[in-house]
């Protein structure tokens, strides 16, 4: 039985068509003053601050330069400039500066400069707003409504953009997976079980699966599904194969723990327990496998609790292509 | 001449048609396949690193004039950045940095035990740690890094990147992940990764007259070829970024990633459950040509994204054939030619070369002017494609009792299949809209819709031989029949030979008995989902703020045990981050799944009660009607009641130290469950410390604790008869209530006293430290951690019911606890010698322990003995299983700044 198509592949198409259509429209009609999308309707102005000059901040900021030189940043803002506002560098970022320069050293001055620390204090919402005057769109296209967004991240909380620490992406720690860990332990845990990804190996970084900065799929995951993720890597398993087995069809996690696991393969039920909370049909999948069982252990060893488990005989439990593959056997 | 220099205005027309040009050129570019490498949105990263990466990134010296770190916006310590790079300038007006770092390595380091190498690829010896260059001509904004790393090994990584600074790059790269299963293989064949497993000289194909004889001879070839069984994984790609024009932004990329090895696997042999199953070694050469093409755009109040990508995955081996050692006899009601020792060889149809496109446009646009509001539209349409030629139901000519082959009906010919090609498709399909209003300026509201959709087009593959015909189709009728069973418009004998025709699932096959059990056609497996919610997110204060959630999934499924299923949940979050030195996230989360009825018998119409009704002849057995105990539930289809809590603190102890405090409470409930997964939860607990008071010390510490519970409960099958008059606890069985009481908890087949139940229990406590701390010139690393697993499946079950009085002795309670134990330590002091040379003195010390029942005792006994001394073996299990090591290598390597 197969359900009628609510949306065809050819209306899809359209749709994009014209979503393609409506952004060239709107990028033809566009003025180049109009401000960036979800910045602020009008520039932060530090208070009525006049742009001063990155000469004037390096005068008294001339340690932090040296490290900033070496930023992607640093980079756009002196080297290439594409607008007005990269061509302000320090103050790109921070918005004008003049304010600030009245008295610098005055915590009670803080509101005249956008600061990007705790101790500054200025509003993560304003924080925010600033790098997304150039990171709009792209990547961060779901940014707003995000999971990340809604619990009130900063971009400064995992990005430290006057140091190149990572390689990429100016990161607040050297990689990707050590800045998520930051915050995400319990999957870092996950990682240092038996069978995990090669993660802590440094083969595959947590952004290989999640767009930290939002998606329309949930757990913030790159791909309109579970699944549609899982095969970028394991194409073999993508098929269509001749004969499925449903729940892999459905979603991979209903086996499988995407990070790490006490069990073979991902697993998160050890086998053949794992197998048998789906498979309650009759003969031989239904027996209560146990510790008689082992090599060993005085019983009739039982092969579906030894090596491999079902897998010794329902091999292609992804599925199989094999016209006798009824069962996954070939 | 236009310049391109920074600050040199073009003319609008120039720069127009410059633009056009280059969006022109990149769609020509994606038009012929041109390489690309993903993007950070999408695809595969691909990160350049290895496990020797960390340690040689901490090694790093800290920029001792870095003043006093500070906190991110939540309050953790930003990290002091590394020393400024020295950088040289060279005359032609670049300016350049870079490192090399090299040494030998010595001890331990050529541990060849699996657990130790899955992943990484380390070995005594010289060694290239790694390298990078960076060059820059800041005057015209050129870039040149390339890096590497782990050269010659296994897990060698190289990246190479030039461009200009915001306005195009082109990066190239080259990656490899090893992935070794298992150095206690004990191979029987030559061929291992090829399509053709050939059994060693000494041992028979198809055996011997003698098992005890096919058994000493397998114990020896096994004993004699202990082997590692492992694929690497070469990824390499190239990816080209360019700013079309102030606005748009194009990009191509091609990876190719092949994998080459071997994998374990298995073979069985004869009808379920298998005869003498043996793990032999699945061949992996897989090419994966990856392709990516994308146009940005963001100007004003609108943002847009245009996306293609294919991914095309060619096996270079499509099947394996492979000898097996044993006679295995046909069972009843097949002959084979020759007539014994026919089963020789079997062979696997291997994972299919596939092809899947996706096209993705996304497209958000900002209404200032309407409760400053923004509406994000998305619709992705994708397809899988797979068209592989299929290979015989059999590589064993037999024949079967009560079928007739015609013209072309030979089991081992493709001429037998329903059709020869798998065709088989399956498209995607997304639409997600949101509209986000703010109402009041502490005030955001969105709404949310979603769509997607999973439809199989593939055409079912019928299990019939259409040129064959039954000897006798009807017991009933007087005489043999000549012609088969017609179904979807397709006539021939229905079922198939199993395992390569050392079994066979036919209706009619051995007797004239008919059975319901038997697969006829497979079931083609779509879903669509609908999702739409609401969220809300509050500004309390400057800095906190509330946040709910509700939505509503439903999902329709084909072919399932249930058509409909919705799923609603309702989210409420609070964050807080002006808790003094303190910020605070945390969010209750319930959910609820619900459907439709749930039906036991949905895949009758792929099984042979298909074509035949349950038969109403008095004393017929008719147990292969009944599919499923009515009282299972599938867990993913199950009503299911969860919840989730999840709390995060982030506190500033004090300027230079931090500490982070989460946790997470998970509870699934399945009320309708009776049997199947009846209940899963995780407890979490972390504690992060960090300690950075300037860039001479640091460290940290952490630890983790998790605790998972999987319920389960079941009715072990009696295998008993289900007899049309005869009598049970639950009625008199006729043909209309066979199958609801064959199907009963109670009833003759699944008896209450066979319930047994089953509780997993995952245990894990994870616990690390770190220190930094230059003394003088010297500076010390050092990072340890260790980790604990623990698994106990406890099961509970009436003696005599499934499990008997002898058995349960040996059974007991629980199984042995999984078990693993990891540490890992990695130290080392860094000397500078002169201001470009230092060396660092490396010492690592891994160790892991294991305990896994499943290979308990199996490493030394490989084959499994049979019931009897001339039974074939119950399993040849020649993979030995995960084991123990201990690892202590020592390095020295220079370091050299360029």
């Amino acid at each position: 039985m197969k359900h009628p198509r609510t949306f065809s592949t050819l209306r899809l198409g359209v749709a994009a068509g014209v979503l393609a259509t409506a952004a060239l429209m709107a990028s033809v009609a566009v003025k180049p003053a109009t401000p960036a999308l979800t910045a602020p309707a009008a520039p932060i102005d530090n208070g009525g601050a006049v742009y001063v000059g990155e000469a004037v901040c390096i005068a008294c900021h001339a340690t932090p330069n040296k490290q900033f030189t070496h930023t992607q940043h640093a980079e756009i803002f002196r080297q290439n400039p594409k607008n007005e506002l990269q061509q302000r560098s320090c103050e790109a970022c921070h918005g004008p500066g003049s304010n600030h320069l009245k008295d610098p050293t005055n915590p009670a001055n803080r509101s005249s400069l956008v600061g990007f620390t705790r101790e500054w204090g200025t509003p993560v919402e304003k924080q925010n707003s600033m790098c997304l005057q150039c990171h709009t769109g792209g990547p961060a296209m779901f940014w707003a409504g995000s999971t990340h967004a809604t619990n009130q991240l900063g971009c400064s909380d995992c990005h430290n953009p006057m140091a190149k620490i990572s390689e990429t992406g100016l990161l607040k720690k050297p990689t990707i997976n050590e800045t998520c860990s930051t915050c995400h332990q319990q999957q870092r845990a996950e990682f240092a079980k038996r069978s995990h990804m090669p993660l802590p190996e440094g083969k595959v970084s947590c952004a290989d699966c999640h767009n930290p900065h939002g998606s329309t799929t949930r757990a913030l995951i790159k791909a309109d599904s579970v699944n549609e993720l899982c095969i970028n890597c394991h194409t073999e398993k993508r098929g269509p194969f001749l004969w499925e087995h449903a729940p892999v069809r459905d979603n991979c996690l209903n086996c499988h723990n995407a990070h790490g696991s006490n069990h073979d393969k991902l697993l998160n039920v050890a086998r053949p327990f794992s197998c048998q909370q789906c498979h309650g049909n009759g003969g031989h999948q239904t027996p209560l496998f146990n510790a008689g069982q082992l090599l060993g252990a005085g019983g009739a060893p039982n092969v579906r609790v030894l090596g491999r488990s079902c897998q010794e005989c329902h091999t292609q439990v992804h599925g199989s292509n094999h016209p006798a593959g009824a069962r996954l056997q070939r | 001449m236009n310049s391109i220099l920074p600050g040199t205005p073009r003319s609008p027309g120039a720069e127009s048609r410059r633009n056009w040009s280059r969006v022109l050129g990149l769609a020509a570019l994606a038009l012929v396949a041109v390489p690309a490498h993903a993007d950070p949105a999408v695809g595969i990263i691909a990160p350049l690193a290895n496990g020797m990466s960390p340690g040689a990134d901490r090694a790093r010296p800290l920029d001792v004039e870095w003043p006093a770190p500070k906190h991110t916006p939540t309050g953790q310590l930003f990290k002091i950045p590394f020393a400024v790079p020295d950088i040289r300038k060279a005359a032609s007006g670049w300016d350049y940095s870079g490192q090399l770092e090299f040494g030998l390595i010595g001890g331990d380091a050529d541990e060849q035990a699996a657990r130790f190498r899955t992943y990484e690829d380390i070995d005594n010896g010289a060694f290239l740690n790694n390298f990078s260059l960076h060059l820059r001509r800041p005057k015209s904004g050129y870039t040149v890094d390339i890096s590497g790393g782990g050269a010659g090994r296994n897990d060698q990584y190289y990246g190479l990147q030039i461009g200009r600074v915001n306005q195009w790059k082109v990066k190239l790269y080259y990656s490899e992940t090893p992935h070794l299963f298992t150095n206690r293989y004990k191979s029987l064949w030559s061929g291992i990764g090829t399509s053709q497993l050939t059994l060693l000289p000494g041992l028979t194909p198809g055996g011997t007259a003698s098992t005890a004889t096919d058994n000493v001879d397998v114990a020896t070839i096994a004993g004699q070829n202990v082997q590692t069984i492992r694929l690497i994984r070469k990824r390499s790609g190239v990816r080209v970024d360019m700013d079309l024009t102030k606005t748009w932004k194009g990009y191509v990329s091609y990876a190719l990633e092949n994998r080459q090895g071997a994998r374990p696997f298995a073979a069985v042999w004869g009808n379920n459950p298998g005869t003498a199953p043996m793990e032999i070694a699945e061949p992996v050469d897989y090419d994966t040509h990856d392709i990516l093409a994308g146009l940005l755009h963001s100007a004003g109040l609108n943002a847009f994204n245009l996306r293609f990508s294919a991914s095309l995955f060619r096996n270079q081996i499509s099947t394996l054939t492979f000898q097996e050692p044993y006679r295995i006899v046909p069972p009843a009601g097949i002959t084979t030619v020759p007539a014994t020792g026919a089963y020789t060889e079997g062979r696997y149809d291997l994972a299919p070369s596939n092809n899947a496109y996706n096209v993705r446009a996304e497209y958000t646009r900002a209404m200032p002017d309407f409760y400053k509001g923004y509406i994000t539209a998305v619709v992705s349409a994708g397809s899988w494609r797979q068209d592989d030629s299929l290979i015989p139901y059999s590589t064993t000519p037999i024949s079967l009792a009560n079928v007739t082959l015609l013209p072309g009906g030979s089991w081992d010919s493709v001429t037998a299949l329903s059709r020869r090609k798998t065709d088989a498709v399956v498209d995607t399909r997304l639409a997600d809209l949101t509209l986000s209003l703010n109402p009041t300026s502490n005030l955001n509201v969105k709404g949310k819709a979603r769509f997607y959709e999973t439809d199989n087009d593939t055409d079912p593959f019928l299990s019939v031989n259409p040129n064959a015909v039954y000897a006798d189709a009807d017991p009933a009728a007087a005489g043999n029949q000549t012609r088969g069973l017609t179904l979807d418009g397709v006539t021939g004998v229905w079922g198939r030979p199993l395992n390569d025709g050392s079994g066979q699932s036919i209706l009619f096959g051995t007797n004239t008995n008919l059975a319901g059990n038997i697969p006829l056609k497979s079931d083609i497996y779509s879903s669509k989902q609908h999702k739409y919610g609401t969220t809300a997110d509050y500004r309390l204060t400057k800095t906190s703020s509330v946040n709910a959630a509700v939505d509503r999934e439903t999902t329709r499924r084909t072919n399932r045990e249930r058509e409909k299923t919705w799923d609603d949940r309702a989210k409420l979050g609070y964050v807080n981050r002006g808790l003094g030195i303190s910020t605070l996230r945390v969010s209750y989360e319930a959910g609820r799944r619900r459907g439709d009825e749930y039906m036991p018998t949905s895949y009758d119409d792929s099984f042979s009660s298909a074509l035949a009704s349950v038969p109403s002849t008095p004393g017929a057995n008719v147990a292969t009607w009944v599919r499923m105990n009515s009282g299972f539930r599938s867990y993913d289809l199950a009503d299911r009641n969860q919840y989730i809590i999840n709390a995060r603190v982030d506190t500033m102890l004090r300027p230079d130290l931090g500490v982070g405090v989460s946790g997470q409470r998970r509870k699934a409930e399945y009320p309708n469950s009776r049997y199947g997964r009846t209940g899963d939860s995780l407890r979490s607990v972390n504690l992060d410390l960090s300690y950075q008071p300037n860039a001479r010390r640091s460290a940290y510490a952490f630890y983790a604790y998790q605790l998972g519970r999987f319920g389960q409960a079941n009715i072990a099958s009696a295998n008993g008869a289900l007899q049309i008059g005869g009598t049970t606890a639950l009625g008199v069985v006729t043909p209309e209530n066979a199958v609801a009481i064959g199907s009963s908890p109670g009833g003759p087949i699944y008896p209450l006293i066979n319930e047994w139940t089953a509780a997993s229990r995952d245990r894990n406590h994870v616990v690390g430290a770190g220190l930094k701390q230059d003394f003088g010139k010297v500076s010390l690393n050092v990072d340890y951690s260790f980790s604990m697993g623990r698994t106990r499946i406890d099961y509970t079950y009436t003696v005599g019911g499934a499990i008997n009085a002898a058995n349960a002795t040996r059974a007991g309670t629980r199984m042995p606890d999984l078990a693993t134990d990891t540490s890992y330590l990695d130290a080392s002091l860094r000397i500078p010698l002169t201001d470009r040379l230092s060396a660092r003195l490396v010492y690592r010390y891994q160790k892991e322990a294991i305990r896994d029942w499943h290979f308990e005792n199996v490493d030394q006994t490989p084959i499994v003995p049979g019931a009897n001394a001339g039974a074939l073996p119950t399993a040849l299990l020649l993979d030995g299983g995960p084991d123990d090591y201990r690892v202590n290598w020592y390095g020295v390597m220079l370091h050299i700044k360029l």
